[in-house]
């Protein structure tokens, strides 16, 4: 075992930071801690993935033959830690490289690789994932967003919630029921976001801004062609997407470089005394290393081109454990600083409690752990 | 990184569990607070099991993948001290090695008994003595945390104690790296135990284990316990004293929220002598109180990261 990164891993994490130093303004954590769905960050993001394209390091871990540089999910954490931990300027961006642009090169037609692909990789193109919906959350497969094929078009009538990134999208990816099969019947369509009929609302949120809305889908017509896959293809289209998201946001590496700045801040004041203090901190520390060590036995498991189980349930919920732990020292410990003093703070505070809502409950990653990692029997239904 | 395992450490957790194998299991009804096995000992120390740390490309990241491997069984053998300190010292002091801060006087020392090796580890430095009748208390055989445990009664006088040239701070990692590494063994056995049991075990018509109240506990206890193992990885392998302290801190914490648990699942049977459950979770108990628990255990490691 080694836990050390290369000399070539650790060039590529300076790299990026210097390119950090010297592309973010001085004034950048106070934008930062708008979320990654805010305007602000959303228009700084069609320049800096721009920039961050030129300089080839926008999806460096995608194949070659589709202009990456063919570099190994390690480098792809690295680049995920290094932005998060900046407050993510890559805005909605992330998950184009992360998930949206491979599952176009792997599932779309040659129509749709030309037309969704080069926005994405110009850093220029912002998407919106219209999967929950108000009575579809955790359970994504009672969807009910209904498209229906007439004269070669489709037709579509519902609503989404808690769509990220909706109000400045350009496309959606949309999960849409086009028969009654649970699974089976689900198709996903790609919507341009500015097509008569969708309205968005964006939802006012203790998290940041522009991260949670409502989709309304008023007949909304798009041509057949906006179908990605086959009818009925979603479920396993989407499975293979979230393989490539499995460990989502590096959300361990955040909230350690917050730890570690709020033990900073509070040495520099004089505040790091007695014992208390340092058994709480070292108790985030803890969690925040094992999420961060159960989630690197995952990258290694995509490296290596192993499968992975419901393992990626459980460094989950670590991660949701280390985000609450730091965020409950930060307040307990360091109060003053979420006012206005610290941006770098606040925005951790802020959008920790994403962390166990996000992309499949935290409950449910329980009740994933307990079924295939512990093969605990089934629940009855 | 690279967090795979070697194919000679693979080939020696084989060859471990091979020699493990006819000590897997214990008849029901046939367990006493304490279970220990002369045999298993001998065995394990004739074959070179606990003397892997010093071995080329295997280290002390194998060593306490031995030591987490042998806690899985339900009889209690000293492995931590042997094969992560016992290498800094002297390869040949006399087993069972027993670690004691300085003061530890008047306090329940795990495998201590005549002839033990006792390690001394504090402000004085690193000594060691041969532990007789004189330094012992009162024998626990029969002791509540599932060691074998004396209380030790006295240390003798410096000049008596053979001194060594090894910083404490360097012992005090190895030795959370040890507790670290068994505690996630003893984590992973009692785990596995509870689990079996509230598979098998019906109410109301149906398998325990498919009440959700109990499965969101487990396989919390699942995340607490699979993250000790890596932590206690990376500290074996980087050797350094935030890493250890973080994995001895976490492994505590965990030992913390899982034992009461697991036999709240098992019920009046979690109360029993009968089933094999407290030998896991009573040591972790003893555990969760070594090396001044939790709270030095934070202090140690804010100290190494923040200073």
């Amino acid at each position: 075992m080694n836990f050390e990164w290369t000399e070539e891993q650790r060039a590529f994490r300076d790299t990026l930071r210097a390119f950090l130093k010297a592309e973010l303004p001085d004034d950048w954590e106070s934008i930062a801690h708008h979320g990654p769905g805010s305007a602000e960050i959303t228009r700084f993001s069609r320049r800096f993935c721009g920039r961050l394209a030129e300089a080839g390091m926008l999806f460096p871990h995608w194949p070659v033959e589709m202009g990456g540089q063919g570099l190994d999910a390690w480098y792809q954490t690295i680049l995920a830690e290094e932005m998060w931990a900046a407050g993510e300027p890559r805005g909605a961006q992330y998950m184009n490289v992360n998930w949206i642009g491979p599952t176009i090169m792997r599932y779309g037609s040659e129509e749709q690789k030309e037309k969704l692909l080069p926005p994405i990789v110009a850093g220029n193109a912002i998407w919106c994932q219209g999967f929950s919906e108000p009575d579809a959350g955790s359970d994504l497969a009672s969807l009910r967003t209904r498209a229906t094929l007439e004269d070669g078009k489709y037709r579509i009538n519902g609503q989404k919630i808690w769509t990220s990134y909706a109000g400045l999208a350009d496309n959606c990816f949309l999960l849409t029921r086009t028969s009654d099969d649970r699974k089976r019947g689900i198709t996903i369509l790609i919507v341009p976001m500015d097509t008569p009929g969708i309205t968005v609302r964006q939802i006012p949120s203790i998290i940041g801004e522009g991260d949670i809305h409502e989709v309304f889908f008023d007949d909304v017509v798009v041509p057949e062609g906006a179908r990605f896959g086959e009818e009925g293809q979603a479920w396993e289209i989407i499975s293979y997407s979230l393989r490539n998201e499995r460990l989502g946001i590096p959300r361990y590496h955040l909230a350690r470089a917050t730890l570690d700045r709020a033990v900073g801040l509070l040495k520099a004041n004089g505040r790091w005394e007695g014992e208390a203090v340092k058994i709480v901190a070292a108790l985030a520390a803890a969690l925040c290393e094992t999420a961060r060590n159960d989630c690197y036995a995952i990258v290694e498991k995509r490296v290596q081109d192993l499968p992975i189980g419901a393992e990626a349930s459980s460094a989950r919920y670590n991660v949701v454990l280390a985000e609450r732990a730091v965020a409950e020292f930060v307040v307990e410990y360091v109060p003053q600083a979420l006012i206005d003093a610290e941006p770098y703070l606040k925005m951790h505070h802020q959008r920790g409690i994403v962390a166990g809502i996000a992309s499949g409950a935290a409950e449910i990653q329980l009740n994933i752990i307990a079924t295939e990692v512990l093969e605990l029997p089934r629940e009855p239904r | 990184m690279e967090l795979s395992i070697s194919e000679d450490q693979r080939q020696i957790l084989d060859a471990l569990d091979g020699l493990a194998k006819p000590y897997a299991s214990v008849p029901i009804h046939d367990i006493s607070f304490a279970l220990t096995s002369d045999a298993l000992d001998a065995e394990l120390a004739g074959n070179g099991f606990l003397d892997v740390a010093a071995m080329d490309d295997l280290g002390p990241e194998t060593a306490a993948m031995v030591v987490e491997r042998l806690a899985r069984l339900p009889f209690a053998v000293e492995t931590a001290a042997t094969a992560l300190v016992r290498p800094l010292l002297d390869p040949e002091l006399p087993r069972p090695l027993c670690l004691v801060e300085d003061g530890a006087q008047g306090n329940a020392v795990r495998f201590l008994k005549p002839g033990a090796t006792v390690v001394v580890v504090g402000a004085g430095g690193v000594r060691s003595f041969t532990a007789s009748e004189a330094h012992i208390a009162t024998a626990h055989d029969e002791s509540i945390f599932a060691y074998p445990m004396a209380v030790l009664k006295a240390l003798p006088a410096e000049t008596e104690m053979r001194a060594y040239d090894v910083p404490a701070a360097q012992v005090l990692t190895q030795w959370r790296i040890g507790l670290a590494a068994e505690a996630s063994g003893l984590l992973a056995a009692a785990l596995a135990a509870t689990v079996t049991y509230v598979s098998e075990r019906k109410q109301f018509g149906r398998p325990i284990a498919t009440f959700q109240a109990l499965r969101h506990r487990l396989a919390e206890a699942q995340v607490v316990s699979n993250g000790c193992y890596w932590m206690t990885m990376k500290a074996a392998v980087s050797g350094d004293a935030g890493d250890a302290a973080l994995a001895a801190l976490h492994a505590q914490e965990a030992a913390r929220r899982v034992t009461y648990d697991y036999h709240q699942f098992l019920g009046a049977m979690g109360m029993t002598l009968e089933h094999p459950l407290h030998l896991w979770t009573y040591r972790l108990k003893a555990l969760i109180g070594e090396l001044g628990g939790r709270g030095a255990q934070g202090l140690a490691a804010a100290e190494a990261i923040w200073g």
